[in-house]
């Protein structure tokens, strides 16, 4: 017979032995690359998309051709069209006809840069562009008719007062003004934006929008 | 060894995919649900509706112009041709098609058609049978829209150019 001493719990750590060895550090480190794969789509698609959208929201159209404030594509509507136009489009211009048959100029600015606001006041002034029908119409940062107690959101060539030279000026802003005026609202934060549609553009201006001229949007004040 | 470079470049690369897949995606979403608001107003596909002018209470498309009045259908040619007819006004007038991408595949106005009538047929490729003598156009997507816009330059003539608009129509062959 042969003696064997015990010496577990006498001055050592007593190791208790897994039943099922290997098991539980599986099952940890399946857990932890799960919570990786989900936070790396989580956040994946939080960028990816994201970024998509910051890219092809704005204040309008957006577009290739500028000509002061006013911006246009020349691919709105196109099946040349880029992707980005695309999707530029379907968020602010959606249903937007090719060039052909209507060129639209958008300005979220005004002759200085400095964006459109609600509570300013601002003069929008020039002649009739190269189109057999033309309009200037204000919509809201969501690209909607902006409500007034005008109900008046446009003036176009067949409704603009002219003044004696047949050039035009119309007044945008929160306050009632003599001749042509379009409410902007009133709400001083607000942003908004101006689309010029040219319906049935001329020749000349379809092969070169760049050369148009255009009314210019100057601001005269900001009374809130 | 080191993994985090790898999860790096793995999310990138995935978020790339994210951002193309919203860019693509968007115009058919969008397109989708302006379908979906024509199809629910006028009862169907291949049916128009005939919106009032556009408020600031419109919410169906973005952008409208007030100074219009809009003929709307959704159009689907998946399983038979569909006939647009629509008197032609003496004012600006255009009837325009629009693939489920948002591309403007087709568009005719009133100058173009130098009658008072007009009559197109939709289909979803040219040996499609048809109607003899009336134009085909063929769709590059199956679904979409068809828009016809009116011009009103002056409220006198509202209620007749409103009329003629009404007479407006998208119907399956």
């Amino acid at each position: 017979m042969v003696y064997v001493p015990i010496r577990a719990g006498v001055g050592g750590q007593v190791r208790r032995s897994n039943p099922e060895p290997g098991r539980g550090s599986i099952r940890g480190k399946s857990l932890k690359l799960a919570l990786k794969l989900v936070a790396v789509v989580v956040v994946a698609l939080l960028v990816g998309a994201g970024s998509a959208l910051l890219f092809v929201r704005g204040s309008g159209l957006g577009g290739t051709v500028s000509v002061g404030p006013w911006q246009t594509s020349l691919a709105i509507g196109s099946s040349e069209a880029d992707p980005y136009t695309r999707a530029r489009v379907a968020i602010a211009g959606l249903l937007a006809l090719n060039r052909s048959e209507t060129i639209y100029f958008t300005a979220a600015q005004d002759d200085a840069g400095d964006a459109l606001r609600s509570g300013c006041i601002y003069k929008v002034a020039g002649t009739d562009p190269p189109a057999r029908w033309w309009s200037v119409t204000l919509y809201g940062a969501d690209h909607y008719l902006v409500a007034n107690d005008e109900n008046r959101y446009s003036y176009g060539g067949a409704t603009v007062a002219r003044e004696t030279d047949e050039s035009f000026v119309i007044t945008v802003g929160p306050q009632e003004t003599e001749g042509n005026w379009i409410p902007t609202g009133g709400q001083a934060d607000d942003t908004f934006s101006l689309t010029l549609r040219l319906y049935n553009p001329d020749p000349e201006a379809v092969s070169n929008p760049a050369g148009i001229a255009l009314p210019h949007i100057v601001k005269e004040a900001c009374p809130s | 060894m080191k993994t985090w470079p790898m999860w790096v470049a793995g999310t990138i690369a995935l978020a790339a995919a994210f951002h193309i897949l919203t860019v693509f995606g968007l115009p058919y979403g969008i397109m989708d649900r302006a379908m979906a608001g024509i199809v629910a107003e006028a009862g169907g596909v291949n049916k128009p509706v005939y919106p009032a002018s556009a408020t600031a209470a419109s919410r169906g498309i973005v952008r409208p112009s007030p100074d219009l009045l809009y003929t709307a259908c959704a159009y689907d040619v998946s399983e038979r041709p569909v006939k647009l007819t629509s008197p032609v006004p003496d004012t600006y007038w255009s009837l325009s098609t629009f693939a489920s991408n948002t591309d403007n595949f087709f568009v005719v106005n009133d100058r173009q058609v130098k009658t008072d009538r007009i009559e197109i047929i939709l289909a979803a490729s040219e040996s499609t049978a048809t109607e003899e003598g009336i134009p085909v156009i063929v769709a590059p997507s199956s679904k979409g829209i068809v828009l016809f816009r009116s011009l009103v330059p002056s409220e006198d003539l509202r209620a007749e150019i409103d009329a003629k608009r009404r007479q407006s129509n998208c119907k399956p062959l």
